[in-house]
């Protein structure tokens, strides 16, 4: 699955990094800590979180993310958004909880 | 939670509900000694060793002591994880000083995040109280004090919705230049 056939398929909305867009779902990972993230997502992960600051899209890039998904309607930094549309990395948004999300992309996708 | 800022309130707000007149707030960033260290001192009630032994302890507080809830324990987890570390000093009827030490560069830190907030509405929880902020970077500082603002107000309350608007783009131009420099 790519990354534009998830947000058609869950309608998330688009912050920032569209460019980014065609790149290869591998999975989903979970997780707000920054440094345990950092040691565990996988490459072409999608990954949902609800921390919104710059350092994410640092991770993200690290640890070769296929995109970000803030749940919950969350509000996102500015720098954030700036440093996602740099990188090309997209950064996405849901109004729903990561674990609905989970679930939907479960029903979306053949992800294991 | 996803601010520094955020804890700073809930201390503050502490700090008011134990009726404290003057609380000073000063946060500290060494990007060199790779530090940032928060401070909230008041003159409040205080508090006695035996309840201060219980503070730190979220499953006791919670239940026998309303008033501090959670808010010291997950500030003191946010420190801890970041390398650094949470102290209170408190005298019964002296007031209580919280000190929290972070790694300024780790990952885990979450940001400052809006401070400006954050100091207005202390501000504007009580006008009576005084607010001293210091905001140190590297080898440069910015303060704040509402005594000296209320002087040149000359009467005019300090919860006054052109003294707030004035003391929140005095505080956000000051932190912009502080940071840049």
């Amino acid at each position: 699955m790519l990354v534009k056939e998830l947000i058609q398929a869950l309608d998330l909305e688009v912050i920032a990094g569209i460019e980014g867009e065609d790149r290869e779902i591998t999975g989903v990972y979970i997780s707000d800590l920054l440094s345990w993230v950092m040691a565990n997502l996988q490459a072409g992960n999608v990954w949902i979180t609800i921390q919104t600051h710059v350092n994410v899209v640092a991770v993200a890039l690290l640890g070769e993310a296929s995109c970000m998904i803030i749940p919950e309607g969350a509000e996102i930094d500015e720098n954030t958004i700036e440093k996602a549309n740099q990188e090309k990395i997209p950064l996405l948004r849901s109004k729903l909880t990561a674990y609905q999300l989970a679930l939907k992309i479960k029903e979306a996708s053949n992800l294991k | 939670m996803k601010e520094l800022a955020l804890h700073i309130l809930d201390i503050a707000e502490n700090s008011i509900r134990a009726e404290a007149t003057e609380i000073k707030i000063t946060i500290v960033e060494d990007v060199v000694l790779d530090v940032l260290e928060i401070t909230i001192e008041d003159n409040g009630a205080g508090m006695d060793n035996e309840f201060l032994d219980r503070v730190l302890d979220p499953f006791i507080t919670t239940r026998t002591t309303r008033k501090v809830g959670l808010g010291l324990p997950l500030f003191k987890l946010a420190a801890q994880q970041c390398n650094g570390d949470l102290i209170i000093e408190s005298r019964k009827d002296i007031g209580t000083k919280v000190k929290a030490t972070f790694q300024h560069s780790h990952i885990d830190r979450v940001p400052l995040g809006n401070i400006v907030d954050t100091i207005v509405a202390i501000i504007l929880a009580d006008e009576k109280i005084d607010i001293k902020y210091k905001h140190v970077y590297n080898s440069d500082e910015f303060f704040l004090d509402t005594v000296e603002i209320k002087e040149v107000l000359k009467g005019v309350p300090i919860t006054n919705i052109d003294v707030i608007l004035w003391i929140k783009s005095h505080i956000k131009e000051a932190l912009k230049e502080l940071v840049k420099s």
